[in-house]
């Protein structure tokens, strides 16, 4: 009648594994806990399989054999895993997480298992020709091509949905060369179950783009850093910092210096451990307000907010909540993905506060574009009452399901 | 085998359906906390919310016999919450309301599911101090802390988790709710049953809701590092300091073999040519500290001290007892399975018990390096082999086994804060002889007849 132990193996050392992943990385591992604190799905779930430590108990029963890939909780916690690594600074083990996540979707997401949004946007991300069409738009951008020891990297978050971000970032390093031939780094193919073709496109991209690449986007900085090397690139703020090019102006609102928190980019703060310098950098220009939970994840994490739209939302909501508590006029990202995911998240709720890249306020503090002005978004009232009604079912939902 | 499906129904009749997992996948998580080795996979997993609802479940429990195993964060290191024998695995980190902080009575009132770096903010939020911080207090719960009385780096001033629990809200295996103790220093009616819950591992009862003593938040801490050439000079130093009429909030000591880990692994710029390594601390008014940390210093120095820093700012301070908190998973990094232990000796006994952890690990051909509380005597031998070496488990498992005696035969014990769990129950006895044991065995059977509550742990 009742349940019996039905493996116990207490006392037994671990069986040889399937191969799927590098055992190096999998026994590091010491299920202390520890990351427990810092998982943005751990504190939405309570539940020890959705935590890293639970995740990697669960990517060791698929190695060992226990669970194979078609178990449910398998295939939904390689996917409601936000990829933000903020278990590894936390980690005194030195769990290098987020490469054990691209060998678990390598597997569990290869073929038909793979999100089919996910494979056309890597698709997308693959043909050059297309990424330049998208960046057609600010072909006044670019220098001419020539040999440049610095260079700066066209993302394709950024092509589409910021096309004027690197025309700011030549205000603020008129020497930077931007070559228009340059493709995807392959970030969003790592992070998708494409592991090795992500390292080959970002190899590539080191090769049309040599000497130091600069980027305004965290997470490609962290992608190309881990396979052309941390010296090749640098993200926008940490050049800033390293090349010592000090701001110059302020950014004001009402005759006061402008209130900025900032948001940062996981892999930027995680996988490559900068967030001290644009915090500098926003100091320096303006009000900088600390935010609690501006270290963690937006829930923007790379394709995330495409693929599981309430999830995402569920761990935006209080940090939005935080930033209209802490009474800032602007949230700075330094991810283009970040800072639609902020833009979305803030336009939907009619926010006063306006979200804008590192880039934007450092040149508007500088005599360029003045960044938009701190006046509620104005959504349509109907469409106001529709975004609140879904906001409420997915508060319902988490809370009967399972809420902290 | 698994659940009949009208348990499972009536589980989730009782906590909600979401509440009550038995999928394959949604159990293998919990199939192992914090200690290495042991692994069983439990038959299910039920979130309850309120001491109800934890009482509709043992009362089901009994009825129909099935194993449930309380548990917190699982970050316990002596298996006090792996299922052995199957059954349910009652998590309890849904409750979570920090029900009262009071200033007045110095005192809080706590869900068990609160964590108890969450108690001591909110504690710290109105100037006063949970005085235990056990190494995991950013994970683990306070219900798990009071079951597993969980001991810290401040035990020596301060004591252990039990010196602070003033009453427990605890569910019997029989489903009756009881409320042992309550908001009372001094309340002597009847046995003690608060303390017999506390440190009982999930073995007699429940607990849904503790009520812990709170104090004034120090002032100022502060923190000293000594360097010396031998533990056995570290051990002479920590008498005379307790000698000298000084009990400080810290008193942790690092082998050298400990230094070396930890140092790869923080940076810190300890030195790594001594063979001991004592981190003293203390907290209260800023010129008590300062005098006090003075005297450790010139105690250290007299007892051939190497080197004695002070510790120069809060960051430095604090950077400093992180890297103590740090010093088991900074040695897990030397190998793939880390075998950690808590063997706890009469305080001048320390260095002694440290060279015999020496000598039975050369004998066993096992590494083991060597930190703890230094004032309490408590010692964390850590053996660091590859998880594939089959052979070399089993050695560091007898190099153990002669360590606990070892401890025993120094009037010690086998465990000073990790607990007994299913991983040292097999020496149990060797500390507490066999009358005991069957006192133990009684006390369980009267207050789980049915023998449901963690079995094949402490009292089975």
């Amino acid at each position: 009648m009742t349940g019996h132990v039905e493996t116990n193996e207490a006392h037994r050392t671990s069986p040889p594994g399937r191969g799927i992943f590098d055992p190096q990385l999998l026994d590091r591992c010491i299920s202390c806990g520890f990351c427990l604190p810092a998982c943005p799905t751990y504190a939405v779930s309570q539940d020890e399989g959705s935590s890293p430590r639970g995740r990697i108990t669960l990517m060791r029963a698929l190695e060992t054999g226990r669970l194979d890939e078609d178990d449910p909780r398998l295939r939904e916690e390689s996917s409601f895993c936000l990829g933000c690594r903020a278990c590894e600074p936390v980690c005194p083990a030195g769990v290098q997480y987020g490469d054990l996540l691209e060998e678990w979707r390598d597997h569990q997401w290869r073929g038909r298992h793979r999100p089919p949004l996910a494979q056309v946007l890597m698709m997308v991300a693959e043909r050059t020709p297309l990424l330049r069409a998208m960046g057609v738009v600010r072909r006044h951008a670019r220098t001419a091509p020539r040999p440049a020891d610095t260079s700066l990297m066209l993302g394709c978050f950024e092509r589409g949905l910021y096309p004027g971000l690197s025309w700011t970032v030549r205000t603020l390093l008129p020497d930077i060369a931007v070559p228009a031939q340059q493709g995807c780094c392959g970030a969003l193919h790592a992070h998708n179950g494409e592991s090795e073709r992500g390292r080959e496109l970002a190899r590539r991209l080191g090769e049309e783009l040599p000497g130091v690449i600069v980027t305004t986007a965290g997470g490609c900085a962290a992608h190309l850093a881990g396979v052309l090397g941390r010296d090749r690139v640098h993200e926008l703020s940490e050049h800033l910092a390293k090349t010592g090019a000090a701001p110059v102006g302020e950014v004001t609102v009402d005759g006061r210096r402008a209130r900025v928190a900032i948001q940062d980019s996981c892999h930027l703060r995680n996988g490559l451990r900068v967030f001290a310098e644009p915090r500098a950098l926003i100091s320096t220009v303006a009000e900088f307000v600390p935010v609690t939970g501006d270290d963690s994840c937006c829930g923007s994490a790379g394709t995330y907010s495409l693929l599981r739209p309430r999830d995402s939302r569920r761990i935006l909501d209080p940090k939005l909540d935080a930033f209209e508590a802490a009474a800032v006029d602007y949230v700075v990202a330094v991810n283009p993905g970040c800072l639609r995911q902020l833009q979305t998240g803030l336009r939907r709720r009619g926010s006063a506060i306006r979200a804008v890249h590192l880039a934007d306020l450092l040149a508007a503090a500088a005599g360029g574009r003045p960044l938009p002005r701190g006046v509620p978004w104005r959504v349509p009232r109907i469409l106001t009452r529709l975004g609140r009604g879904s906001r409420q079912r997915g508060a319902a939902r988490s809370t009967d399901g399972w809420s902290a | 085998m698994s659940l009949d499906r009208a348990l499972v129904a009536e589980l989730q009749a009782i906590v909600g359906g979401e509440h009550v997992r038995t999928d394959r996948g949604d159990v293998e998580p919990y199939a192992r906390d914090a200690t290495p080795v042991f692994r069983a996979v439990p038959d299910a997993v039920v979130w309850p919310r309120t001491s109800e609802e934890v009482a509709a479940v043992l009362r089901l429990a009994t009825q129909r016999h099935v194993p449930v195993v309380p548990r917190g964060a699982g970050s316990n290191l002596c298996a006090a919450t792996v299922a052995e024998r199957g059954g349910i695995v009652l998590v309890l980190t849904r409750m979570n309301r920090i029900l009262e902080i009071s200033p007045d009575e110095l005192l809080a009132r706590v869900e068990a599911g609160v964590t108890t770096a969450a108690l001591a903010d909110a504690a710290a939020a109105k100037g006063l101090l949970y005085a235990p911080d056990p190494g995991s207090r950013t994970v683990s719960t306070v219900g798990g802390n009071v079951a597993t009385c969980a001991g810290g780096l401040r035990g020596l001033k301060y004591g252990v988790t039990r010196n602070y629990v003033l009453g427990a809200t605890a569910v019997l295996p029989t489903g009756e709710v009881i409320r042992s103790g309550g908001r009372l220093w001094k309340d002597v009616a009847g046995y003690d049953l608060t303390r017999l819950l506390t440190g009982s591992e999930g073995t007699l009862g429940v607990l849904t809701e503790v009520t812990v003593a709170l104090l004034p938040m120090p002032a100022t801490t502060n923190t000293g590092v000594a360097y010396f050439p031998t533990l056995a000079d570290a051990g002479r130093a920590v008498g005379a300091i307790i000698g000298d009429g000084i009990v400080p909030a810290t008193l942790e000591f690092l082998d050298a073999k400990c230094i070396g880990a930890v140092e790869e692994y923080a940076n810190l710029g300890l030195r790594l040519d001594a063979g001991a390594l004592l981190l003293f601390g203390d907290d209260g008014p800023a010129d008590v500290v300062d005098r006090n940390l003075g005297r450790i210093g010139e105690q250290c120095t007299a007892n051939g001290a190497m080197e004695v820093t002070l510790a120069e700012s809060v960051a430095r301070s604090e950077a400093l007892l992180t890297a103590r908190r740090c010093s088991l998973p900074a040695l897990s990094r030397l190998g793939t399975l880390t075998l950690l232990e808590d063997a706890t000796v009469p305080r001048p006994r320390l260095a002694e018990m440290v060279d015999r952890i020496d000598d039975i690990a050369d004998r066993y051909d096992v590494p083991i390096a060597t930190f703890g509380h230094a004032g309490d005597g408590n010692l964390h031998p850590t053996c660091v082999v590859d998880q594939r070496d089959e052979a070399a488990i089993d050695r560091a498992h007898k190099a153990f086994g002669d360590v606990f005696a070892a401890a025993i035969d120094m009037d010690g014990t086998i465990t000073g804060e990790h607990g007994v769990g299913a991983a040292k129950l097999p020496y149990l006895q060797a500390r507490l002889g066999a009358d005991q044991m069957a006192l133990l065995r009684r006390i369980k059977a009267a207050f789980d007849p049915a023998g449901i509550l963690n079995p094949g742990k402490l009292g089975s």
